[in-house]
């Protein structure tokens, strides 16, 4: 027997959709639908009207003008692993799901750059590179997701303490705009050589860090980096939030490190407890290690003693409280053979909750840490959540991530209102302490836009607009329009 | 966000039982591809053989079908045709199984198992090849449309009657290689006797029910599953098999409670010794009992080994077949997609009935594989995949032969036994 099957949104965009890809890569099926609905986060589930799975720039140029003929909400996708719900749709439309764009274009190793499309994974970027040597900066996310998407949203990665968030390795880009024109920026619209963004106007801005809001981009030009023969993971343990960030801002000045990271206990515990336990009394609150890469085993003894320095100087001239651990060998794997299965799984943190999982954070000021941790330590107790934060300097000290992991339970709705709440509020605390959230879901960009700066707004805005003139692009998702 | 409704407990019952572990699943698309980090070379493939045959995401790991079934199971959506095609496009290889870490991962093929029930039950959308051979199974005992009655015919006269009421093993054929891969079944037989095994083959032996608790048939299975369990005990005390699927039947869905078998809906207290023909050649080679000769089919040709995912990823038996191959006079050679990282043949989980095109195109992709390693002759230790990998070879007319390392074996092997 069949049943039949339950479509969405209109035959004549769906017909046309068929047209330029062809039926087999193209649906209106509410089925086929449903996986786009949803992500990891506590965000409200919203379907797509349809999905289409393009080959080629070409094809989605003829989607685009379709979408800005009908006023159709365009939503780029490549695994929906962002934790922001940032594909969910706001007003349904089409899904471009990039599963068949993913062919790597070029790695060109004198002058260390690869070209990627959408699709391209973690996974495969990673495999491609090491054959030749080299690496991008892998974060601890799943590894068969985007490293485009990533990237183009300031993704961080195990090389961001050495060189910044992986938006600063743009050399290229290709860009089909919200109007269907295609448009090349940096070295690349010039010649054939996508080694540099530089010393062009940024045009590249308009894209970067806008979650998909203002083009998409088809390809993708990135700094590669040699992969160093040598490696080490120091570890050092703290009582207070205090003792840790002091010790981590003496290590950063020197930037000699790939990764400067500590995390709470609860985020130190597999899985992140849920809900909220007390922390045995004897076991400090803060752990941090610190990977440091090199050329030569004097490389990095050398950077062992400016470590044991800049550690011993906190001490001493900050009176930090820090304690010796012992960094367990499998978390030491886990930070040096990255992209990884180790830490690069949810079982690190929603192994046993009941699938849910969100952030607040990023991007805090390493002085006003201490003071952020006590007041989100409140309100996650509050909430019977664990403070699971984790904190890493990029590029020195210079921009720090201070964020919470918090699994909650989705079969639940009061587990999910309360994390949503428990975040909200963190948020809202954060923007004291001059944090700025990362890859935001709109609910957060809604508690910071009300106290923003309206010259900002108003550029946001005029920007969007002019790019994206019948707000077709993942419509809503900066809250601004 | 995804409690349970009253209409998806209504409709899929099943799946409801497993809900909690559902839930766990988080939406990460760690089961999305292979990965595995390497001290000299990272290891990235394609995994899940729907996905890759099936553009959409939604097909596309268990991931997808964890996400749909949390949606059918909230009432967010209903059962359709389309539902049930991506319920159904699963060959259940557990290869993204291999890839999750969360408290999922045990239970995702069981799960899928239990939504094919309640697709089942639903009467919709369940592949016509599927609801064909279902109804012959509890007719005649097999899913090939033939005549139980006709099942042995296969056996030489002369061994079936040499063939003891009671042995030490029972030889456990199979349908596969009872109907179609002759082949395969006259050479098991044929290297048993010559290993000296003491063997016997039961007259009334069912189909082992792969297919039907694969295909979410439970009632069905139960009663295949019963029927031979008391029919196997009256002949022998250990089972032999050859083929992959019998053996992950008889070895984990006959023995091991859920997730990992059905021993708990069975009721039964079966646990019967069972054996792979390829562990029985492995202990003989180890043991010095065996050696190989060169033939020139086979002699110093590059033959590579596929995993077949019932014996290798759902039972862990990953290494005897290769050891077996190294003794042989041949060379061996490695798919980059081997052991626990196998790419499926295409032919499981009801997918061979079910959706022919796909499940040979998958078959012709992983032997593209085995050829773009320069492998002349692949192997496995599983009729079903044979059956998908020799067809997809005629069809596209691949350089490629196909064989059972058992008729490999069995035709060059030298037995002594002092
Ligand atoms: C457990 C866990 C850990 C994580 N850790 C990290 C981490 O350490 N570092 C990190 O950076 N991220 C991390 N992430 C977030 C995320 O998984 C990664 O950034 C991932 O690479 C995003 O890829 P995706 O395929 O899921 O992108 P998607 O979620 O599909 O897309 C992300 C955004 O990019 C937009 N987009 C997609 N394609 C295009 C395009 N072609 N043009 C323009 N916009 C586009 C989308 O609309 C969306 O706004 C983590 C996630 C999880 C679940
Ligand atoms: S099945 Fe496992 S690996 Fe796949 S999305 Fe769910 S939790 Fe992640
Ligand atoms: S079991 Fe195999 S076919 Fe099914 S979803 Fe997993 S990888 Fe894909």
């Amino acid at each position: 027997m069949s049943d039949a099957i339950k479509k969405r949104g209109s035959d004549e965009i769906y017909n046309k959709l068929k047209e330029i890809v062809g039926e087999e890569y193209c649906s209106n099926k509410e089925s086929d639908l449903f996986h786009y609905s949803i992500d990891l986060t506590w965000y409200t589930p919203s379907m797509p009207d349809y999905v289409v799975a393009p080959l080629d720039v070409s094809e989605i140029q003829k989607i685009v003008r379709l979408a800005n003929l009908t006023h159709t909400p365009i939503i780029p996708y490549c695994t929906g692993t962002n934790i922001g719900g940032l594909c969910i749709p706001e007003e349904g439309g089409i899904i471009l799901d990039f599963r068949r764009m993913n062919r790597i274009i070029r790695i060109d190793t004198e002058t260390e750059y690869t070209i990627i499309e959408p699709g391209v994974t973690h996974a495969q970027l990673s495999a491609a590179l090491k054959e030749v040597g080299f690496e991008s900066s892998w974060g601890v996310h799943p590894a068969p997701t985007s490293h485009l998407a990533m990237t183009v949203n300031h993704g961080i990665g195990h090389l961001s303490g050495r060189f910044g968030v992986n938006s600063q390795f743009i050399s290229g880009m290709e860009v089909v705009l919200p109007t269907g024109e295609v448009a090349k920026i940096g070295s690349c619209a010039y010649s054939d050589s996508w080694h540099s963004l530089y010393p062009l106007p940024m045009l590249s801005g308009l894209f970067i860090g806008w979650l998909g809001t203002t083009g998409i981009v088809t390809k993708l030009g990135i700094w590669i980096h040699k992969i160093r023969p040598f490696n080490d993971v120091y570890s050092i343990a703290a009582e207070d939030m205090e003792s840790i960030s002091s010790y981590m801002k003496r290590w950063s000045d020197y930037q000699l490190c790939d990764d400067n990271t500590a995390v709470s206990w609860w985020l130190a515990q597999i899985p992140i407890p849920y809900p909220y336990i007390e922390k045995p009394k004897d076991d400090p609150e803060w752990f941090a290690y610190t990977v440091v890469t090199g050329w030569s085993e004097d490389e990095i003894s050398f950077k062992r003693k400016i470590w044991e320095k800049s550690r011993d100087t906190a001490i001493k001239e900050d009176n930090a409280k820090l304690v010796d651990f012992e960094y367990p060998s499998e978390a030491k794997r886990g930070r040096t053979e990255l992209p990884s299965r180790i830490v690069g799984s949810t079982k690190n943190y929603a192994k046993s909750c009941g699938g849910g999982i969100a952030w607040p954070g990023t991007f805090t000021p390493l002085k006003n840490w201490p003071m952020l941790y006590k007041e989100w330590k409140k309100i996650y107790i509050k909430h019977n959540l664990s403070p699971a934060v984790r904190v890493t300097n990029y590029w020195g000290p210079h921009y720090g991530m201070f964020r919470a992991m918090t699994p909650f339970d989705k079969r639940d709705p009061n587990s999910v209102n309360k994390a949503k709440a428990a975040m909200s509020e963190a948020i809202k605390v954060g923007q004291k302490y001059g944090m700025i959230p990362y890859k935001p879901p709109v609910d957060y960009w809604n508690i910071l836009n009300e106290h923003a700066d309206q010259g900002w707004i108003m550029l946001l805005t005029r920007v969007k607009d002019m790019l994206d003139p019948n707000h077709i692009m993942n419509p809503g998702k900066l809250g601004v329009r | 966000m995804f409690s349970l409704s009253e209409k998806g407990v209504k409709k899929f019952p099943n799946v409801a039982k497993m809900f909690d572990w559902l839930s766990m699943c988080t939406y990460c698309s760690n089961c999305g591809q292979f990965y595995e980090y390497g001290k000299e070379r990272n290891f990235a493939a394609v995994n899940c053989p729907s996905g890759d045959y099936f553009k959409f995401s939604v097909y596309n790991g268990s991931r997808s079908r964890n996400t749909l079934l949390k949606g059918l199971l909230s009432g967010r959506i209903s059962l359709d045709d389309e539902a049930a095609k991506i319920l159904f496009s699963c060959t259940l290889c557990g290869a993204c199984q291999q890839m999750c870490e969360t408290d999922v991962k045990d239970w995702i093929l069981y799960i899928e198992e239990a939504a094919r029930a309640d697709v089942q039950r639903n009467s919709v959308g369940v592949p016509e090849g599927i609801q064909t051979w279902s109804k012959h199974i509890p007719l005649e005992h097999n899913p090939y449309i033939e005549k139980h009655s006709e099942r042995l015919n296969w056996i030489p006269k002369s061994i079936r009657s040499s063939l003891p009421k009671k042995a030490e093993y029972v030889y456990f054929v199979g349908c596969t290689a009872s109907y179609r891969q002759k082949n395969i079944a006259l050479a098991t037989i044929e290297l048993l006797r010559k290993l000296n095994v003491d063997f016997t083959i039961v007259q009334d032996e069912w189909c082992c029910g792969s297919p039907l608790l694969r295909t979410g048939q439970f009632d069905r299975a139960k009663e295949t599953a019963l029927h031979n369990i008391n029919v196997i005990g009256k002949h022998g005390d250990k089972i032999i098999t050859t083929c992959a699927g019998c053996y992950r039947s008889l070895e984990k869905d006959y023995k091991k409670e859920s997730p990992e078998g059905y021993k708990d809906l069975f009721e039964t207290s079966f646990d019967m010794p069972v054996i792979h023909t390829i562990e029985v050649l492995d202990k003989a080679v180890k043991k010095g009992e065996v050696t190989f000769r060169e033939d020139p089919r086979w002699a110093h040709k590059r033959v590579t080994y596929h995993d077949s995912c019932h014996i290798g990823r759902h039972c862990g038996i990953y290494e005897q077949p290769r050891d077996v191959l190294r003794a042989m006079p041949i060379i061996f050679v490695e798919m980059e997609r081997n052991r626990q990282w196998s790419f499926c043949c295409g032919a499981g989980g009801g997918i061979r009935g079910g959706m022919p095109e796909y499940s040979l195109e998958t078959a012709m992709k992983r032997n593209q594989e085995a050829i773009g390693i320069k492998a002349e002759i692949m192997t496995s230790v599983c009729p079903f995949c044979y059956r998908n990998f020799s067809d997809a070879a005629k069809k596209w007319d691949m350089p490629l032969g196909v064989w059972d390392i058992i008729e490999i074996a069995n035709e060059t092997m030298i037995v002594d036994k002092r």
